[in-house]
């Protein structure tokens, strides 16, 4: 108890300290990791039905991804089709091996024979696109253009450039879109059990049948949380996974600003950044680089797992 | 006392990070075992074991966004 009374006195001087002290590392990290704010977005749009529809950094990324991912995924498959042998080649055979691994390993076992060509392109898209969207994040490209603009360009603060360098790049590591991705896949679990079904049938399947009815008092609360659980868990697990890994990288990295103050001399910033920060961090972006791909097939095969729980109902 | 909820959010995590890695582990001890008895049942049981692993780790990531709630609300 008196050790933590010491804490808190501690912690208590510290808003004073860091008033005239330069860097602040938990507001630094939260900007590169978070949208753009509602006060400066990219685009400024008119407001309709209550609703703000200005264009911020991760709704631009999102749009990026969606182009890059399909003038990529388009240009090669017509490319494809057009040539007169079956046989790919190039890029395509990059498409083809992930066209396959998603259909065989994934969709194939959860959902089965019958609904595959049903599911699959769905299952495809979301890989696709939050593969793109995650492994965007890892490339500094506006942390680049942030770079140039501050010891070349020297644009205003209201240019798009300037705006554009403010704000995390990776788009589903915002909530709301790992939530619109997880409602797609709500939505689809419900098609998918009631074109299996039939509507009525697809809420029947909910709770088994044939029990004691005092069971379904506990039993169809718990299904209906259920169903409503799978796709927060989904939503949770992609956003918060996509900015852990970033506020790792950027906690460590701010290490070199904090010693820097701390010591009040740059070579100990330096120092530190040399020994502990760039060798961790390179560490913490390889681990990303495995996350990013772990993340898009979960994403999908849960997805596919929900989606075969609607249409081979186990009970 | 304003800044207790910081301790509550740090013990949170260590335990997030105990149950998890027990977890997990438990997983991969299990894992490797039935392969190192079956050979020839890899695939299967990696397979099987995917999915429980990835249902527990979203909800180490869970807990771990409720933590980070608490420091941010306050």
């Amino acid at each position: 108890m008196l050790l933590s009374s010491i804490l808190v006195q501690e912690f208590a001087q510290e808003p004073a300290a860091e008033a005239h002290r330069g860097f602040n590392a938990g507001e630094t990290i939260i900007e590169h990791v978070s949208n753009s704010g509602h006060d400066h977005p990219l685009i400024h749009l008119p407001s309709a039905f209550g609703i703000d529809f200005s264009v911020t950094k991760h709704v631009f990324m999102l749009w990026l991804v969606a182009a890059i991912v399909f003038i990529i995924v388009t240009w090669y498959v017509r490319r494809y089709l057009r040539q007169d042998r079956l046989i790919p080649s190039g890029f395509m055979n990059g498409l083809e091996a992930v066209v396959e691994f998603v259909r065989d390993t994934v969709v194939q076992p959860n959902v089965g024979h019958k609904w595959v060509n049903t599911w699959a392109p769905l299952i495809l898209t979301f890989f696709t696109f939050i593969l793109c969207s995650n492994a965007i994040g890892l490339i500094p490209l506006f942390d680049t253009l942030a770079l140039l603009d501050r010891f070349l360009f020297h644009t205003s603060p209201d240019s798009f450039l300037n705006r554009v360098i403010h704000g995390g790049t990776t788009a589903t590591a915002n909530f709301n879109v790992t939530a619109a991705l997880a409602t797609i896949t709500f939505v689809s679990i419900i098609v998918a059990g009631s074109k299996a079904h039939g509507f009525v049938k697809h809420w029947k399947n909910i709770a088994p049948h044939g029990l004691n009815p005092l069971i379904y008092v506990i039993l169809i609360p718990i299904e209906v949380i259920g169903m409503f659980v799978r796709p927060f868990a989904l939503t949770m697990r992609l956003a918060a996974n996509m900015t852990g890994g970033h506020i790792a990288i950027l906690a460590i990295l701010s290490f070199v600003f904090l010693f820097t103050e701390m010591f009040g001399r740059a070579i100990a910033g330096i120092g530190v950044g040399m020994v502990v920060s760039v060798p961790l961090a390179v560490g913490i972006s390889a681990l990303e680089l495995i996350v990013v791909l772990v993340q898009a097939y979960v994403f999908t095969l849960l997805s596919a797992v929900f989606i075969g729980m609607a249409i081979h109902v186990h009970h | 006392m304003q800044f207790l909820h910081y301790f509550g959010a740090a013990l949170g995590l260590g335990m997030i990070v105990i149950g998890a890695g027990l977890g997990i582990g438990k997983f991969a001890a299990a894992a490797a075992e039935g392969i190192a008895r079956q050979p020839g049942a890899a695939d299967r049981i990696t397979g099987a074991v995917n999915l429980p692993l990835f249902l527990l780790e979203g909800v180490a990531i869970l807990a771990e966004v409720f933590v980070l709630l608490i420091v941010l609300l306050k």
